[in-house]
């Protein structure tokens, strides 16, 4: 029997709104709140997915009240709101912004926002339940997550929901990152964790579920029996900007590699999940996380770099170690690349190179699946000098979509077979409709579905890849590239030892 | 963009493919074809809805404009239009004279993006039997507006009459966030109740002439199980039609929706303050968008009309339908089970310019 008469699971047009509730940004004065969090609130609203209660908390250390805080969150959100701007949208969410000032080691101002939280179940009808967005560095979580455990503010109860949103770095090796589980999962319960990783967010990599296990076209081709290797790039363009002291500590491998590029190896290997559930989804990630096994010979297939100065885009860009607060002699990476084995029935044998990077020529995050040739060709051996593997990518950004290259005859009265692709353009049209990563991620928080959110075993599934990695180079000095090119060279000895090379994305 | 005056199918499908090529990169991945209908004084706002529609869905967009049924030669003026003014895709503007008009389709079905959905929206009053209209037939999906009608109930019970799968209406499309905020302040009860809930009455106050209004009581009736009316209200309402939706529920309580009239709805529901939801008001061309998003068959509307017209068996009808000629010019057929044959309407398109004298020797009258 359904509970709520109106609702239909065969009516497509009504959203999923969550229930009643609160969200409680911890560090709303941060580049994150303000570029992406406030914005996505008001999306939200916006397009009608906000419940009819609800309520928005900021706690920071500034000296605000919520008028203060309410123009800046209209400034923030109206700057860059992906949607519309409409007033009485903001207004009605605005009537139900509060801000509470204090840092975090202050008991009263915890006692405050419990207080507020009470308060605005009464008088805001949120029903008790409240999402704590965590924006705030790792080093910090200890003492906010005991303050709300003394506070009770943590507990979900049957009556109501609460649940913590954790952003990445989730702790930099793997003892840490089980210090930093067991600590959130010990305040929160582990199904009231969600760890955002934008990255997952994204249309496209949704739809290389869809892409995967709704079509009959491609999963008989995707094993080692026809792939011939995966290449998994998430390129920037922009060196490190004003996160010197961050990225010196932490570098481009547990930056990027542990994170975006091991999650989308997992959707990309992983087997057909029994349904799609969140779950589900998640044990099969699970699976392939444990099964990736790293290189034997680290010194070739585990390629660390770091820019130099050079020309980029038409400017003048700074090495590494000439930006702000760097070391002169930092050995942090800048670039990592990194060959892979997925050790399972249907991947063995079949290489993985995952590669990421700064100050590289152009911004694109892809997955480019690699094909065998074809056992044998009737052709003259003149005629297909031009074909090459048949590829599918999957563009993550920009311009989301999917690529198929193939061999194509080229017209003409001899016969001559050169690689053409064909394009689906995702994110071009449908742009207006799909969400921003942050947008979705925050509605699913707020509707407690997981799906999109890696478990900590995932997470800890992660770190055992990357932690004999970060051992090895421990003791050596990356390779350096030019800013503005496809990374070092030793990046492009380690595929050529194979006989395989880089795709330009 | 060109323009091609006095022209025929052949040399817009030319057209659309030469400017293909010297456009450059060119939409790959067409989901679907978009009819529009409109009448010449107001194809404008027909285009500007359909081009905001395009922007979030990728279509290949075909404006048909009938004109001068009874212009006594037939002739086709086009425009084609790759990625400007009608949005990022492909557009032809069609204007037909003459009997043409009645033939629209022998110029459209070339035209439809190979095998993908059709979606046909009539922006005027819809035919009374989307049957005697081939760009219906040939549609998946099939979108009037009851509103543009002069009487608004009178279309929607015509739309239930003529009702197949695959129909909808945009006074259906305009309850949306009416029936989206109604479910969710039902949910708030139901979180707070920790239990079900269960709708015993209601009532809509607005405008009982209104066909959203209408619809959105019809869906509370199908969906609760009881019968609920829409009662004239002392306030005008817009577009919508609707003033307040209240709802009786069991255990005595009762939640009701008011329009604030500054773009929001008061919520008010037992043991809770009474809270503001905006409800925007959403552009026709918002409404096209809704439509194109999902293109299967939509049951609820079907219950609501079912409930709000009191016509049944709804569910019953088959989705495929035939096209039945109708001649504007003459007095309905007495067997309006006479089929026309469609060898002979293209005969009639090919030969058109030729050999036509007003139509009214045309084979199709059987």
């Amino acid at each position: 029997m359904t509970t709520n008469p109106l609702r239909d699971p065969r009516d497509r047009r009504l959203p999923r709104v969550p229930e009643p509730c609160a969200l409680v940004v911890f560090g709303i004065t941060g580049d994150l709140a303000r570029k992406k969090l406030l914005p996505a609130v008001y999306d939200l609203a916006n397009r009608g997915l906000l419940p009819t209660n609800f309520a928005l908390l900021g706690f920071a250390r500034r000296d605000w009240d919520d008028v203060d805080f309410a123009e800046l969150s209209r400034t923030a959100a109206r700057e860059h709101a992906r949607t519309p701007w409409r007033e009485e949208v903001w207004e009605r969410l605005s009537n139900s912004v509060r801000f509470i000032q204090g840092s975090f080691d202050d008991d009263d101002a915890f006692d405050e926002l419990a207080r507020t939280l009470g308060e605005l179940e009464g008088s805001h009808g949120i029903g008790g339940n409240a999402a704590f967005y965590l924006s705030i560095p790792p080093s910090m979580f200890p003492v906010v997550l005991k303050q709300m455990q003394r506070t009770g503010m943590a507990e979900s109860t049957p009556e109501r929901w609460r649940r913590v949103v954790v952003e990445k770095p989730f702790g930099t090796d793997l003892p840490s990152s089980r210090e930093l589980n067991g600590l959130v999962d010990s305040v929160f319960g582990a199904d009231d964790v969600f760890r955002i990783d934008h990255y997952l967010g994204k249309e496209t990599v949704q739809n290389l579920l869809a892409l995967r296990f709704a079509n009959t076209l491609f999963e008989p081709v995707w094993n080692s029996a026809h792939v011939d290797s995966v290449q998994i790039t998430m390129a920037e363009d922009v060196g490190i900007g004003g996160r010197a002291e961050f990225y010196e500590r932490t570098g481009a491998a547990r930056d990027v590699l542990q994170n975006h590029l091991l999650q989308l190896l997992a959707l990309t290997a992983m087997e057909e999940p029994v349904e799609f559930s969140a779950e589900e989804i998640r044990t099969e990630k699970l699976k392939v996380l444990r099964a990736i096994s790293v290189p034997k010979d680290m010194a070739r297939f585990a390629v660390r770099g770091q820019y130099e100065q050079g020309w980029l885009a038409g400017q003048r860009a700074q090495g590494y170690r000439q930006e702000d607060k760097v070391a002169d002699d930092s050995r942090t990476e800048t670039y990592a690349a990194v060959r892979l084995g997925v050790e399972t029935r249907r991947w063995a044998g079949v290489p993985f190179y995952l590669r990421t990077g700064k100050r590289l020529p152009r911004r694109v995050t892809e997955i480019a699946l690699s094909f065998r040739k074809a056992p044998h060709l009737p052709f003259a051996p003149t005629d297909t000098e031009e074909l090459g593997h048949n590829q599918l990518v999957v563009r993550v950004q920009p311009d989301e979509g999917v690529t198929l290259k193939f061999g194509s005859k080229v017209p003409g009265s001899v016969m001559e077979v050169r690689d053409v692709s064909m394009d689906f353009l995702y994110g071009e049209q449908f742009t207006e409709a799909s969400p921003e990563a942050y947008e979705r991620l925050l509605l699913d928080v707020l509707l407690g579905d997981a799906t999109l959110f890696p478990r900590n075993a995932e997470v800890e599934a992660s770190w055992a890849v990357i932690d004999p990695l970060e051992e090895y180079w421990a003791s050596t000095t990356p390779f350096s590239y030019r800013a503005g090119e496809w990374g070092p060279r030793a990046a492009d000895e380690m595929l050529a030892s194979e006989g395989r090379a880089w795709r330009r994305p | 963009m060109s323009t091609l005056w006095d022209t025929n199918g052949s040399a817009i499908v030319k057209e659309l493919t030469e400017q293909r090529r010297t456009g450059g990169a060119v939409m790959s991945g067409v989901a679907l074809t978009l009819v529009v209908i409109a009448d010449e004084d107001r194809v404008v706002e027909a285009e500007a809805a359909a081009a905001a529609a395009a922007e979030v869905h990728p279509c290949r967009l075909l404006v048909v404009v009938r004109r001068q049924v009874e212009a006594p030669s037939p002739r086709l003026d086009a425009e084609v239009i790759i990625g400007g003014r009608l949005g990022p895709g492909e557009a032809v503007v069609m204007r037909m004279y003459g009997r043409l008009g009645l033939h629209a389709e022998s110029v459209v079905l070339p035209l439809l993006a190979a095998d993908a959905p059709v979606v046909t929206w009539w922006f005027d009053a819809a035919p009374d039997r989307i049957e005697t209209d081939a760009l219906g037939v040939i549609a998946n999906r099939r979108v009037t507006d009851s509103l543009m009608a002069a009487d608004g109930v009178a279309a929607l019970r015509r739309r239930a009459e003529d009702f197949a799968p695959g129909d909808t209406d945009l006074a259906w499309t305009r309850s949306t966030p009416w029936r989206s905020t109604l479910a969710s302040t039902l949910d708030a009860v139901v979180g707070r109740r920790g239990g079900a809930v269960q709708v015993l009455g209601g009532q809509v106050v607005g405008d009982p002439e209104n066909p959203t209004a209408q619809l959105v009581a019809g869906w509370i009736s199908a969906r609760c199980g009881c019968s609920v009316t829409v009662e004239a209200g002392q306030r005008s309402t817009g577009s919508k039609g609707i003033d307040t939706v209240v709802l009786t529920l069991d255990q005595d309580e009762e939640v009701r929706l008011t329009d604030d009239r500054k773009g929001g709805a008061v919520i008010s529901q037992p043991y809770r303050p009474d809270a503001t939801v905006a409800l925007p008001k959403r552009t026709l061309g918002e409404l096209i968008g809704e439509e194109m998003k999902r293109l299967d068959n939509d049951e609820p509307y079907r219950e609501a009309l079912e409930a709000a017209t009191g016509v049944t068996g709804l569910a019953d009808r088959a989705p495929v339908r035939e096209h039945v000629w109708f001649d504007p010019m003459r007095p309905a057929p007495a067997a309006p089970d006479v089929p026309a044959d469609s060898v002979e309407d293209d005969e009639v398109a090919e030969t058109g310019p030729g050999d036509d004298d007003g139509g009214d020797d045309s084979p199709e009258q059987g």
